[in-house]
Parts: structure tokens; C-alpha cells; sequence
């Protein structure tokens, strides 16, 4: 067996100072990919969840199905097919990621609203059918702003995971942080350094992603007096 | 704690089917089943990370002229398996030229070959830290990798070259200024990328990919093996060679630590060199000797 060889703590911390420049230009990256695929996959999410529970069938068929197919095949493949497979439609690198990473993010986050959405009493909806609200403004006025406090700690999970994905960009030649590493790691021949270290970057940018939801849901909480 | 004792003296007795009639009554509640269980399931896997090899450094294996391996009677060599037609996966197992000559040297060395797929960025470390007693996978020699690692002799000679979609207008070394350039990470190319574009080029993880995505409208072009790229186009894929960007010599990698093992290597090149196996692998994949130089 061989023995794990850990870098020497100055050695981590020299490497760790020295490439910050490049470092923070991945890190910009992966924000940016992060960034793009919650927002959009917010959308896309709510989207398809009231697609879901809505009383056509067809609709909820469409959902199902998008559902299933996005959640069932691995992001990576997403990735690929979108970025070497339509070669009509030559997306470019951080396109072809954004675009996979939102809609694989929006499928998870369409159930997550499902599951706020119908954790709602049936009560709200009767009293606000009964106030002569139409099933719109219900769902609008009534049902979404509870249902958004409900789902904002499996969103913040989903967040975590949807920045940690998109490390899978690499893949196609993003330089973000995942790429950074394995290039530094690679021409300096010392992976397990630049990996310690960009896993410190991922770290905090999770902290501060985690922090960021927690300020959310106490600013959300306060109506709970 | 009492307990807890009487579930030890079951676990044991459950051994020797001699369990009492105490003893007999705990084996049948779950409170003994579900940590029996999983204590057999660790000591199974725990069991199945272990493998023979003594490590970096043991010299207790070692060829018949006394080279420090990793295990015996092997020649456990790395290549990326991701280097048409130098290396590539044939089913299951690695086949290229890499391989080949991999395999002839092992003869010489008469050891049985084993070769280990491991990703072409990682290899030269692996090298470093024993994972593999050498890495046979095309690597170029140059000043920094032998900082690292012990280089043989040149294997083959070959060169980078440019290559592009059929209709792009870079033919010329000074052509690619300004133009993005997609390369392998880890490879020798991502310098010369560098230098002749003044950009930072597009990383992936192996030639290959980085020509497909050439193919596939990405990027201005890729510099890679002029042999990698001149089977890429046999296999069909929409891509052009241009300008040849000098001559490089390819050699085989081990570990700082290991001098004699390379000094072996080196003998059973020149010996393969002189009973014209080298040339034989050569011409199986080329049409040409790429294991002289050329001009």
C-alpha cells in the first residue's frame, strides 16, 4: 500500500498564496456558472412544479416526464450532449454547463417547490377560493409565499450541490476552480496540493452560500412570533 | 455493561454452537444481529483494499539484475490509454504502440508486463510517488519533467503539429497569435500553445477529446502529436494538419530514486533498437520508422 503523501503545512499555504491569482479567476467561473444555473433553474422549476399539480393531465405528464429524464441521466452526460453532441448548434463551453447545470438543477428544484407547495394546508387555498380569488391569484398571493419559506432549506441544499456541480465543467474546457487544479496540479506534477487547496476555495464559498441561506430563512422567520 | 458482556460471550459461543440458553435468546433479538452484521461487513472490506505490492523504496523485489520493482516478476507500466494510436482501450486492456513497446521491454527485462490506465496529467506524479514502476506514454523530454523523474533514452521521434477545421485560415506557427488553442493537461503541448498564441489555451484531459472538440466547431486549434492527430483524421474526423512545430523525442519515465531500473530500460531499448523489434512496432502502426530520427 502506499502512504498518503500530504503536503507540508508551509508548502500548502506557500502554494495556496502563490496561485490566488489564478485561482480567483476559476473562482469567478464557477460563480458565474453557479449563478446563472440557480436563477434560471429557479424558473424552470417553478415552472415545472405547478406543471405538475396542475389539474390538466397532460401537464403533468410533460413535468413527469422532463422530471425523470433530467434526474434519471448524470449531469456529466448532460454536459456532453450539449456540448460535443448538438454540433449543429456549436454551443459554446460555459453555455453548453449553465445550460445543463439549469435544467438539471431545475428538475430537482421543481420538486422541491412540489413538496412546499403541497405541504400547504388545503385550508389556505379553500379560504382563499372562498375569499372569490381565482386559482392564479391564490396560488400567487396565498400558497407560493409560505410555500417559499417551507422550501428554502432543500433549496439551500440544492445551491450546495449546484455549486459543487459545477465543477463538472471542467470537463469541457471551463476554466473554473475543478480545472484549475487538475492544470496547476498537473504542470507542477503535484495534484494533491492544488486539490487540498481548491477544495479550501469550495469550502468557503460554500460557508458563505450556507450563511447566505441561513440569513434568508431567520429574515423569512420573523412573521413566526 | 452486564449486557453488554453477555452479547460478547454470545458473539463467541455463536462460533462454537455452544451458546447457553441466555446467550441463545440475545443471538435471536436484531440488537445482536445488526452489529454482528456489520462488523462482518467491515473485516470484508477492509480485506479487499489490501494488495501485494511492498511500496515505494522495499527492495524486496527486484529484476534478475537486482532493479528495484514493485512486485515480482512484474513490470507494472502506466500509459493514458487515451492517445490514439499510442495508447487506447481495445476492450477491456490498453493496445498502441505504447503498449507494444511497453510489452517488448518487459521481455527484455523479463518480466511479465502490466499495464495500469491511469490519466496522462496525473502520470508523471504517480511515477513519483511508486504507483507504477514506469510510465511507457508518450512523454516528451524536456527540462522540467526531468526535475521530477528519471527519463530514458528516446523510445520514437515525433513532433507537435497544428491542426484545424478544414476551412480555418491558420497554417502557420505565427497564425495562431491571438487564436485559442485547446490542449491536453500535463502535456508539453500547453507550453507551445502558450508561446505561440500568448493566450492561456482550452485544458482537457486528453488529446483526443480536445480534437473531437475541434472537430466539433470549438476552438481555433489544437497542438498535439502530429500521429495522434494524423489518426483522428483516418478515423474520419474533420480536421486538417498544418505546420509541424519542430521535432520531440519521447521517452520512458522512473522514479528519481530508481537509476538502475533505467539504466536496464535504456539497455533493452538499444537492444530492441538493435534486433529491429523497435522498427517492427513502429511500422505495424506507422507506415514509417518513427524510432530514428528523422530529418
Amino acid at each position: 500500500m502506499e502512504m498518503i503523501v500530504l503536503p507540508s503545512l508551509s508548502h500548502f499555504f506557500q502554494t495556496l498564496i502563490d496561485s490566488r491569482g489564478i485561482f480567483l479567476e476559476g473562482m469567478l467561473l464557477t460563480l458565474q456558472l453557479t449563478v446563472i444555473s440557480i436563477f434560471i433553474g429557479m424558473f424552470i422549476g417553478l415552472f415545472f412544479a405547478l406543471l405538475k399539480i396542475s389539474r390538466v393531465t397532460v401537464f403533468g405528464y410533460i413535468a413527469n416526464a422532463y422530471i425523470f429524464l433530467v434526474r434519471g441521466t448524470p449531469l456529466i452526460v448532460q454536459i456532453f450532449i450539449l456540448y460535443f453532441g448538438l454540433t449543429e448548434l456549436n454551443i459554446p463551453d460555459f453555455w453548453a454547463a449553465s445550460i445543463a447545470l439549469a435544467f438539471h438543477n431545475g428538475a430537482y428544484i421543481a420538486e422541491i417547490f412540489r413538496g412546499a407547495i403541497q405541504s400547504i394546508d388545503q385550508g389556505q387555498k379553500e379560504a382563499g377560493r372562498s375569499l372569490g380569488m381565482g386559482r392564479f391569484l391564490t396560488m400567487r398571493r396565498i400558497i407560493l409565499p409560505q410555500a417559499m419559506r417551507r422550501a428554502l432549506p432543500p433549496l439551500g441544499n440544492q445551491f450546495i450541490i449546484g455549486l459543487k456541480d459545477s465543477s463538472l465543467a471542467a470537463f469541457i474546457s471551463v476554466n473554473e476552480l475543478f480545472n484549475v487544479a487538475t492544470t496547476q496540479g498537473s504542470n507542477s506534477f503535484d495534484n494533491m496540493t492544488y486539490l487540498l487547496v481548491v477544495a479550501v476555495y469550495y469550502l468557503v464559498l460554500v460557508l458563505l452560500l450556507t450563511f447566505a441561506v441561513q440569513t434568508f430563512e431567520k429574515k423569512l422567520s420573523v412573521s413566526d412570533h | 455493561m452486564v449486557r453488554c458482556y453477555t452479547y460478547l460471550k454470545a458473539y463467541f459461543l455463536l462460533i462454537w454452537r455452544t451458546a447457553e440458553k441466555e446467550e441463545k435468546l440475545i443471538i435471536k433479538k436484531r440488537r445482536f444481529w445488526v452489529p454482528a452484521l456489520f462488523s462482518v461487513a467491515v473485516l470484508l472490506l477492509s480485506s479487499c483494499g489490501s494488495n501485494e505490492t511492498n511500496g515505494n523504496g522495499d527492495k524486496r523485489n527486484s529484476t534478475a539484475k537486482g532493479s528495484p520493482i514493485l512486485e515480482d516478476g512484474k513490470f507494472i507500466f502506466a500509459a493514458s490509454g487515451e492517445f490514439h494510436p499510442f495508447s487506447y482501450m481495445d476492450g477491456n486492456q490498453m493496445s498502441g504502440f505504447d503498449i507494444d513497446v511497453g510489452n517488448a521491454i518487459s521481455d527484455k527485462l523479463g518480466l511479465e508486463p502490466i499495464q495500469k490506465k491511469y490519466k496522462f496529467a496525473g502520470i508523471v506524479e504517480g511515477v513519483k510517488s511508486g504507483k507504477f514502476d514506469a510510465a511507457v506514454a508518450s512523454h516528451t523530454i524536456n527540462e522540467e519533467r526531468k526535475k521530477h523523474v528519471l527519463l530514458s533514452k528516446p523510445y520514437y521521434y515525433s513532433g507537435p503539429q497544428i491542426f484545424t477545421r478544414p476551412e480555418a485560415d491558420i497554417q502557420h506557427a505565427d497564425d495562431l497569435k491571438g487564436k485559442e488553442i485547446a490542449v491536453s493537461k500535463g502535456s508539453s503541448y500547453a507550453d507551445i500553445a502558450k508561446e505561440h498564441s500568448g493566450q492561456e489555451p482550452k485544458y482537457y484531459d486528453s488529446d483526443v477529446v480536445a480534437l473531437e472538440a475541434l472537430a466539433n466547431g470549438k476552438h481555433d486549434a489544437v497542438v498535439t502529436d502530429f500521429a495522434t492527430g494524423a489518426e483522428a483524421m483516418k478515423k474520419k474526423l474533420k480536421i486538417e494538419a498544418q505546420e509541424r512545430l519542430g521535432q520531440s523525442e519521447q521517452a520512458i519515465a522512473v522514479s528519481k530514486e530508481n537509476e538502475q531500473l533505467i539504466k536496464e530500460i535504456n539497455d533493452a531499448i538499444d537492444a530492441l533498437k538493435k534486433d529491429g523489434t523497435l522498427k517492427q512496432i513502429s511500422e505495424k502502426y506507422f507506415d514509417e520508422d518513427i524510432t530514428v530520427k528523422q530529418n
